[in-house]
């Protein structure tokens, strides 16, 4: 069993009397692309800086690489690059410049990869940082990420704001520059709300709403899991009362079911019941992300009352 | 190599790509010999990890219906032939599935379905006997 290379249990982290994060639990293991989807406001980026140890956490701990990253800061740190939702440079730095600047901090740099994908985004070595646009400034963070081969990619909310050309581009760049040229050594952990850009390349997720940790699963097991269920009946139904059901619209003789897990029981259901039609669908993780949140707001508004 | 994946239809990311390969080869769109797409390539241009990829060239490759060449790729192999009869039969399927579907919503009887099926079926044999008959009497002509 390898050592994981994040592990997360039972973290806190509070401001003043708010708990940004309150009670996450994750593992990530080596070769894996993670995702950590969340509202705004959820807790992730409070989270990755616990990870990094810009953050203290106030419960809870944290081992990256199965060290504590704040006892190992250089052991930790060396093996991993972190692309914040924040970008920031030094103002009179070029492209250049600024990875010279970050390859002095590094024991290895691949100079070559860096030329590479400079040409590839259209990048002028020796321009400002300053003077390039919001997606030319991210592509300079990631080549600056990717430079030095890190076993681990920590990016949080990294195509936020961008242009769908720069959005693939960004995308493919993590798959094919990135991922491939050591794919079971190379650990990608994402932080985003924009989960249909990211939907191909996570192969685990755990969706976290108000500091806590939601659900946890591997993407083709919630493929598998999630379903949308549409029947239409003779007359007007009631909603069963069935395990796995998340949320039920009734529109006249139609109704659609959002289900986990329950899909034959319901499919029973409504064949007993003489439906005229019965469909079922998969979901897309954005759209399972929006079930799990939703549902979990009407609970919440349920046991306030 | 075109390939879509499709995230909503349930089915897990490798196995749509084993089907559409394997498709494509039933079909004759991809032919013996024929290269796949590299495993970064694809997995570039489909935007998916590329241990999907790879997961789908090893399952074809279990499956007899890639081989890999050392250093230089996955190629479609001997045995895939177009007759591929699992192949062929699926997509009967799917599309007699999709007419059954169709005949129910029109609320046609299943006897009236078999019927129409019937008369479809003589209609294309006798529009093949008039070609062959049209054929014989052409190449009859042009043997004078």
């Amino acid at each position: 069993m390898s050592t994981p290379v994040i592990q997360i249990k039972q973290l806190v982290r509070t401001f003043n009397t708010t708990d940004a994060v309150n009670g996450l639990d994750l593992t990530v293991q080596p070769g894996r692309c993670y995702g950590l989807f969340g509202r705004n406001g959820a807790g992730k980026t409070t989270t990755i800086k616990c990870l990094l140890d810009l953050l203290k956490p106030t419960g809870g701990k944290v081992e990256l690489f199965g060290m504590n990253p704040a006892k190992h800061e250089v052991a930790t740190r060396s093996r991993l690059a972190y692309v914040p939702d924040q970008l920031g440079f030094y103002p009179w730095m070029s492209a250049l410049d600024h990875f010279q600047h970050l390859a002095s901090f590094r024991k290895l740099w691949n100079l070559q990869l860096q030329t590479d994908l400079l040409d590839q985004f259209h990048l002028d070595p020796n321009q400002n940082i300053n003077s390039m646009s919001k997606g030319q400034k991210m592509q300079v963070a990631l080549i600056g990420a990717l430079c030095p081969e890190p076993e681990l990619l920590i990016l949080d909310e990294p195509t936020s704001g961008l242009d769908p050309l720069i959005r693939r581009e960004f995308i493919r760049t993590v798959i094919g520059a990135y991922q491939d040229a050591d794919p079971e050594n190379r650990t990608v952990f994402v932080s985003t709300h924009l989960i249909t850009e990211f939907e191909g390349l996570i192969d685990e997720f755990t969706i976290m709403d108000q500091g806590r940790g939601l659900v946890t699963m591997q993407t083709d097991e919630a493929r598998a899991q999630y379903k949308r269920v549409v029947a239409v009946f003779r007359e007007t139904q009631e909603a069963p009362d069935l395990p796995g059901i998340m949320d039920c619209q009734i529109e006249g003789r139609e109704m659609e079911l959002w289900v986990e897990g329950g899909e034959t029981h319901i499919r029973n259901w409504a064949e007993q019941l003489g439906c005229e039609s019965l469909e079922t669908h998969a979901m897309t993780l954005e759209e399972i992300f929006l079930t799990i949140v939703k549902q979990k707001e009407k609970q919440h508004a349920a046991t306030a009352h | 190599m075109f390939i879509e994946i499709h995230f909503q239809s349930g089915k897990p990311t490798y196995l749509q790509i084993v089907d559409q390969v394997k498709t494509a080869v039933a079909s004759g769109r991809l032919r013996e010999g024929d290269a796949l797409l590299g495993i970064r390539p694809l997995a570039e241009r489909l935007r998916i990890n590329r241990n999907t990829v790879a997961k789908a060239y090893t399952e074809l490759e279990r499956q007899g219906v890639v081989a890999t060449q050392a250093g230089k790729g996955c190629f479609i192999a001997e045995s895939a032939s177009p007759f591929n009869n699992e192949v062929r039969e699926r997509m009967l399927l799917e599309a007699i599935d999709a007419a059954i579907v169709e005949a129910h919503h029109l609320q046609v009887t299943d006897e009236a379905f078999l019927d129409a099926v019937q008369k479809r079926l003589q209609l294309y044999a006798k529009k093949k006997q008039e070609t062959n008959a049209t054929d014989d009497v052409e190449s009859r002509e042009a043997k004078r």
